[in-house]
């Protein structure tokens, strides 16, 4: 068989799939997200009447269930036959995350400065998001069935997690009550443990009675209650093995985890698709010079900084998974670069109204740079569908 | 007499006709009153260029006849480099005779600001991002419209209501109404802000960030000024609509305003001491009132 044909029957081979994966999971965000900017520069008068009236019903409730999900791919993937099974499997890309959110952030303050916003500055934890659904769908299609795959996958949740935590922690517009948040929120895990302990199968009692308690901590310590399902989401039954990253459950399937996916799976992209509108809608003329540094940043500063946190990594005696290389960490890391869904969600959960969160926003959107660079330095270093 | 003699004398009569316009509109006088409550607004004017100090002369020359003790500040108070020396260089130097005669300068911050700006002590803003004072029976509240958050909004709000002045003054950097082509109007921002001024009987309302002067026709009962041309200056921008009561994209100016009871006067001024647009506001009458 010819270079060309295995080529071939690798494009076929993960073709179908990927295109399903497509249409299901990022084809209403993107949409959202464009007649969001289409509206907001011919009618915005309505647009933001629109968009402000239902924002909580969407960013602080409906979004639960699309962090919930996310978390589902991650609670199956430690498990047996997961791509982040075992667990020391974890480390290299967790030590890159550091440098992967680190030096972008760096990079961010300084080009604010270097463009003259320095009132963007509050800013900075958007440079440590990466999307996760984006940047595994560019990942599969350089590189199919691949050990970068998980790597990635890593980085981002590390990345992404050290994101919500800035968040958490450097919100100036915030004011925290942590103790009594813990305090409720140790009941609603409480709540969630007794149901495993109980037995207790369909998914309803963990999500109405553990996640609303959840719900209610996060929003009363201060902290995103969009995230009140990711620790009760651990708690619910699920199966042995995982059928593999962002691989729909059956609907067949028995186990909580899985009902509780078939359930939300196309009510979460409508919530993606309102999500893209009520977040995405920027008013081209407020943008500045600032709007540049987010995405120069993320584009500059992530393969930096995922090349010096491995770097570390193997000179702190870790090792890289089989097949992954210096190249193949430069491709990852052009992907790594998308913020998008994370990115708004920090970016707009950081920013109230106003030209810093509408600049910001612009700028989470042209971290998609990250997927053509991708493509691009991919096919210079012969990468996955690029190699010989 | 020959032709180009013929151009000459033509070229002085034109000279000196304009010189005596120009002293004319420098003339035109606000009330001036001595119990009424004087200040000058600028906007978008820490460059530290020359400009920004012209400008300044202006203000000083102004100040000797209509001694105002009050300038209000629009936000974007300084561009580029934020260190001790800018703030000498961009605030201290240009405005330094205005200072030095008590002048007391309460500043809003703009997207070009420094959060840390809120503690520099002659900006006066006390560390707070938003703020209120009053003048004799003028109610003044600075806002950060960088970042319109709900605990703003509930302060301005309850602010408001509360205020017990005839007027009601609220200045920040990104206006609600603009005809300016490079940025225009903040319509996110107005469809939070409008509602609450509106509700509150608030008069008047100065912010900057298009680098013009404009007055907006009232909207909704309330007069609306940009004044973001203090140092900055974006030739040509203005586009006017039918919003647009006066407009001047030509030159830098600043404001100088002069509430006196129940009427507000107002002058824009150029670079060149020039009186661009004049006029006055008589308080609206509130459902309140």
């Amino acid at each position: 068989m010819t270079d060309d044909q295995r080529r071939i029957r690798r494009w076929r081979f993960s073709f179908p799939h990927l295109s399903r994966f497509a249409l299901e999971h990022l084809l209403l965000l993107p949409l959202g997200a464009a007649v969001a900017l289409v509206w907001a520069n011919v009618r915005p008068e309505s647009y933001y009447r629109v968009t402000y009236a239902i924002a909580f019903a969407v960013n602080d409730v409906a979004m639960v269930f699309f962090f919930a999900l996310m978390t589902k791919e991650v609670v199956e993937a430690t498990a047996p036959g997961g791509v982040l099974h075992p667990g020391r499997r974890a480390w290299p890309p967790v030590v890159a995350s550091i440098g992967a959110t680190v030096v972008p952030a760096l990079l961010y303050f300084r080009a604010i400065d270097v463009l003259e916003e320095p009132m963007l500055s509050v800013g900075w934890p958007v440079s440590f998001a990466t999307d996760l659904a984006f940047g595994y769908f560019i990942a599969r299609v350089i590189f199919g069935l691949h050990p970068a795959i998980p790597f990635l996958i890593l980085l981002a949740i590390a990345s992404d997690l050290l994101g919500f935590l800035a968040l958490a922690l450097f919100n100036p517009l915030q004011e925290l009550h942590l103790a009594a948040g813990a305090l409720i929120m140790a009941v609603a895990i409480g709540l969630a443990f007794a149901l495993r302990r109980a037995g207790v199968r369909s998914f309803w009692p963990y999500l109405i009675v553990a996640g609303s308690v959840s719900w209610f901590a996060l929003f009363w310590s201060g902290l995103h209650p969009a995230l009140a399902l990711v620790p009760i989401l651990p708690f619910l039954p699920h199966a042995a093995r995982d059928p593999g990253f962002f691989v729909d459950a059956r609907p067949s399937a028995r186990d909580a985890l899985s009902q509780f996916e078939v359930f939300w799976r196309y009510p979460v992209q409508l919530t993606l698709f309102f999500f893209g509108l009520v977040n995405a809608g920027v008013p081209l003329r407020a943008l500045e010079p600032g709007t540049w540094a987010l995405p120069i940043a993320v584009i500059i500063g992530k393969p930096i900084g995922v090349l010096l946190g491995v770097g570390a990594a193997l000179a702190a005696g870790l090792h890289l998974p089989h097949k992954v290389g210096w190249r193949e960490l430069i491709v990852v890391s052009f992907t790594a670069a998308i913020g998008f869904t994370f990115g708004l969600f920090i970016g707009t959960a950081l920013l109230p109204a106003g030209q810093l969160r509408s600049e910001t926003s612009m700028g989470v959107l042209l971290s998609l740079i990250g997927a053509p660079l991708a493509f691009v330095a991919a096919k210079l270093l012969r990468v996955g569908r690029f190699g010989r | 007499m020959t032709n180009s003699r013929y151009r000459i004398v033509a070229a002085l009569i034109l000279a000196a006709a304009l010189a005596a316009a120009d002293l004319l509109a420098q003339a035109a006088p606000l009330p001036n009153r001595a119990d009424s409550l004087k200040f000058a607004a600028i906007g978008d004017n820490g460059t530290g260029d020359r400009p920004q100090y012209e400008v300044a002369q202006q203000m000083t020359k102004v100040h000797a006849t209509f001694p105002f003790d009050l300038v209000i500040m629009l936000g974007d108070n300084m561009y580029g480099g934020q260190s001790p020396s800018d703030y000498v260089k961009k605030f201290e130097q240009p405005y330094a005779a205005l200072l030095a005669a008590g002048v007391k300068f309460q500043a809003s911050i703009g997207n070009h600001d420094r959060p840390d700006q809120v503690s520099y002590k002659p900006y006066n803003m006390n560390g707070q991002r938003y703020y209120t004072y009053a003048r004799n029976n003028v109610r003044f509240f600075a806002l950060d419209s960088n970042q319109m958050d709900q605990r703003q909004l509930q302060w301005i709000d309850t602010s408001l209501k509360n205020a017990r002045e005839d007027w009601k003054i609220c200045y920040f950097h990104h206006p609600l109404y603009s005809n300016a082509a490079r940025h225009g109007a903040a319509i996110d921002l107005r469809v939070l802000l409008e509602p609450i001024f509106v509700r509150n009987g608030v008069n008047v309302v100065f912010s900057g960030h298009d680098h013009v002067y404009e007055r907006i026709k009232p909207q909704k009962g309330i007069y609306y000024f940009v004044s973001g041309a203090g140092g900055q200056l974006r030739k040509g921008n203005m586009d006017p609509s039918d919003e647009t009561a006066a407009s001047f994209d030509r030159d830098q100016s600043f404001m100088a305003v002069e509430v006196a009871g129940s009427e507000m006067y107002f002058e824009s001024i150029s670079r060149t001491g020039q009186i661009v647009d004049s006029g006055v506001i008589r308080r609206q009458t509130r459902t309140n009132d």
